[in-house]
């Protein structure tokens, strides 16, 4: 174990790479979840139309903005739950 | 985006990417597939498709596009504006 920094390892080529690849697969995760759950909640199953209805288009952008807000809601609480339990913070 | 690695590790960063693509792309097709099936055929009286599942299938693919390309839109606007948001703490 090192504290304040001495002596601390250098994170390798390898780790440097992993660290920004797992940061690109979490963006990428987010994204395909977006498209589920917006599609889920947006779009029309009998699909008599193959053009997306205007309806459908606003409610992709305002599902789209909620998404994520409500992704940043979840994990401020979850922050602010886990650093009253004496956690670092989720998933860091 | 800022990402620290030296030109060597951007590049092995790029093979690896381009790796993860080919199966992202196999996910991707397969939802497309899976997603329009169960919204298209429900009829398993014939074994083969008839007139209106494969007019809704093509309908489906073509529809499903159009969303993809806009969330796509949206979400590297909402992700970018969430990351000066990030950064600015």
């Amino acid at each position: 174990m090192s504290f304040l920094g001495f002596g601390r390892p250098q994170p390798t080529s390898a780790e440097k790479i992993a660290a920004v690849e797992n940061e690109l697969k979490v963006v990428a995760e987010m994204h395909s979840r977006m498209i589920k759950v917006c599609t889920a909640k947006c779009i029309d199953r009998t699909y008599r139309e193959g053009e997306l209805s205007k309806g459908e288009a606003v409610c992709l952008d305002r599902c789209s903005a909620k998404f994520f807000e409500a992704h940043q809601t979840i994990s401020e609480q979850l922050q602010k739950e886990g650093a009253a339990r004496g956690f670092g913070g989720p998933g860091a | 985006m800022d990402t620290g690695l030296t030109a060597a590790e951007s590049r092995e960063l790029d093979a690896r990417l381009q790796k993860r693509q080919v199966k992202e792309f196999m996910t991707v097709f397969g939802n497309l597939v899976d997603n329009c099936f169960n919204a298209c055929v429900d009829d398993f009286t014939s074994k083969a498709l008839s007139g209106r599942e494969s007019g809704c299938i093509s309908r489906c693919v073509t529809k499903s596009m159009t969303t993809q390309t806009r969330l796509g839109e949206r979400f590297a606007e909402l992700n970018a504006a969430m990351t000066a948001e990030m950064q600015k703490r």
